[in-house]
């Protein structure tokens, strides 16, 4: 009863803390210590199973920049990030704004949009691989059809195509969940802002670009920083689809770490590319939060 | 003449959302046709509902052992959707409640894991593992379902439980509830909308999710869905295995498609409400 009078609140007291406590140790345990780990484990010749490892030093991060896994796994996963990030959010904003007209049949375009995004990654990865495929793949067979010559399609082989060909799959996947996300701000406008500006005389695009866009800037800003994060774990198709081929056209950051730990049992090195990637990844985020935040209050 | 404006901006609408929906829906569409077709029918899957047959699904069931990886799927999405409540919705309580250092730290304790990539940490994470002596079963992954999903659970619960008035609090306490009580029998069920959306943003996530069961899970017979699938991969580049595969994949994507079609205000405000509540 003595210790009640020192909280400023008697019935919110720091006694509530303990219902984080299940939590808190899980995802420490799980999530935040095994980063931790990454930092010890990239200075090691660890293998991933056998714990009798010698300390190594800088020796990992010297090998990855001499073989120049860090000069094509992070332009690729820069260029996927950026990309993704451009196309899936121009095209689901778009979308967004036409399915926000007051028009018929709403339900089922809508519907349509966010299929893809129901479907495991490993279920796309097998659909697009047969739309891909060249010879009788479903654009091969579209081209022929039209008159064009299928036979020479094959984009997934292509050391400049490949790595688009990925992120065009991603695209398609992703649109959904971001469209509705932008559907759902939309909604959020005022309708007397939207008569204001029609009595002011704005047609449709002024409309757009002069009052809904600036209005939903903290959604934009929710979808952009989602679709980085998503780029910039870049994995599931390079993993089904092309396996980082041709060559190391389509490697990205996660699929090396992986492939390193995995595939060459190579953890420490797998660790020293995570630490990397780690701190692009950091660096990333805080940039892009103080940019957007900026942005915002602009606006 | 305006009317006639506004009827040919709608058409133009139209001709755009009906292109674009042809092009997302034609890779499904030729797929889900095909899964129709017997097995030998090697014909061009771009003709579309040549024929109607069960084959396909038939083989495609037997070699994916479907009932006992849909058994295997149900049971650790289900249960760890079930934890994924409970603990995340109690973390987001002082997260949301209190106004404190610690309880700021906290929430973005949880935010900050969102960056993190699994890839990066499945192999730390398995020698946790292994030090914990937890054994690899097929419910081994729901610890990483669990885990990953706080960060999005905390961050909707704790948003959605501004909403819920201190009053309503206050006057609990003043009858003598304690603050076990107040949170399972006054907030808790006052958050039913974020728990709806927690339970399709995460299960439609986890119920897809290949990676963690691919690496903890070895044997067959404890295979989720997803895994199930990486047996076909040698599968896709052979024109005679199609059918099969495309039945597959739309056994593996039909409990989901079948519970989106039934629920789909839920799914449309489950994940419109995470954004937008930030």
């Amino acid at each position: 009863m003595k210790k009640k009078k020192k909280h400023k609140s008697l019935v919110m007291t720091n006694k509530m803390f303990w219902f984080a406590v299940p939590a808190f140790l899980m995802y420490f345990t799980f999530w935040i210590f095994p980063v931790f780990q990454l930092f010890r484990y990239s200075i090691t010749n660890f293998n991933g199973i056998n714990r009798n490892y010698d300390m190594v030093g800088f020796k990992n991060y010297i090998t990855l920049y001499k073989e120049g896994t860090l000069f094509h796994a992070i332009p690729n996963t820069i260029i996927y990030a950026v990309v993704l990030v451009a196309v899936s959010n121009i095209i689901a904003l778009a979308l967004a704004l036409l399915l926000n007209a007051n028009i018929k049949g709403k339900g089922i375009y809508r519907t349509a949009a966010y299929l893809p995004t129901l479907f495991s990654a490993i279920v796309i990865g097998f659909i697009w691989s047969y739309v891909y495929m060249p010879g009788n793949g479903m654009i091969a067979t579209i081209m022929d059809s039209l008159g064009m010559d299928g036979s020479k399609f094959n984009i997934l082989a292509g050391f400049k195509s490949a790595l688009y060909a990925i992120i065009a799959v991603d695209i398609w996947k992703c649109i959904g969940t971001t469209m509705i996300i932008y559907l759902a701000g939309l909604q959020t406008i005022d309708s007397s802002l939207i008569e204001a500006g029609k009595i002011d005389g704005c047609n449709g695009w002024q409309m757009i670009r002069l009052i809904k866009v600036p209005l939903i800037s903290a959604t934009i800003t929710i979808n952009v920083i989602l679709s980085v994060i998503n780029g910039l774990k870049a994995y599931d198709y390079v993993f089904i689809m092309t396996n980082g081929g041709p060559g190391k056209a389509t490697n990205t950051l996660m699929y090396s770490v992986y492939k390193l730990a995995f595939t060459e049992q190579l953890m420490g090195k797998s660790a020293a590319l995570s630490v990397v990637a780690f701190i692009l990844i950091i660096a990333v985020t805080i940039c892009m939060l103080i940019f957007m935040n900026k942005r915002e209050v602009e606006m | 003449m305006k009317n006639k404006k506004i009827k040919a901006g709608n058409l133009i609408i139209h001709i755009i959302l009906i292109l674009y929906s042809i092009i997302t829906l034609a890779p499904l569409i030729t797929v889900f046709s095909s899964s129709f077709r017997t097995i030998k029918n090697q014909a061009s899957p771009l003709i579309l509902f040549m024929e109607f047959s069960m084959e396909s699904y038939k083989a495609a069931f037997t070699k994916m052992a479907f009932p006992v990886v849909f058994m295997n799927s149900f049971l650790t999405t289900a249960g760890s959707l079930v934890v994924i409540v409970i603990i995340g919705a109690a973390a987001a309580y002082p997260i949301g409640r209190l106004q404190t250092k610690l309880s700021k730290f906290l929430y973005y304790f949880f935010i900050a894991g969102l960056v993190i990539p699994a890839q990066m940490v499945i192999i730390p994470v398995a020698q946790m593992f292994n030090s914990l002596n937890i054994p690899y079963t097929r419910f081994t992954p729901m610890f990483m379902f669990i885990t990953c999903s706080m960060p999005f659970t905390t961050f909707l619960y704790a948003g959605f439980m501004k909403g819920v008035p201190v009053e309503i609090e206050e006057a609990a306490y003043m009858d003598g509830a304690n603050l076990f009580k107040r949170f399972t029998q006054i907030v808790f069920p006052l958050l039913k909308p974020a728990t709806v959306a927690v339970v399709i943003t995460q299960g439609i996530w986890i119920w897809n999710d290949y990676f963690f069961p691919m690496v903890f899970i070895t044997k067959s017979r404890q295979f989720s869905l997803p895994v199930a699938m990486i047996q076909f991969l040698g599968d896709r580049e052979n024109p005679a295995q199609w059918n099969v595969l495309f039945a597959s994949c739309f056994l593996c994507a039909l409990p989901l498609i079948t519970l989106f079609l039934i629920f789909q205000k839920q799914f449309i405000g489950g994940i419109a409400a995470g954004a937008v509540k930030g």
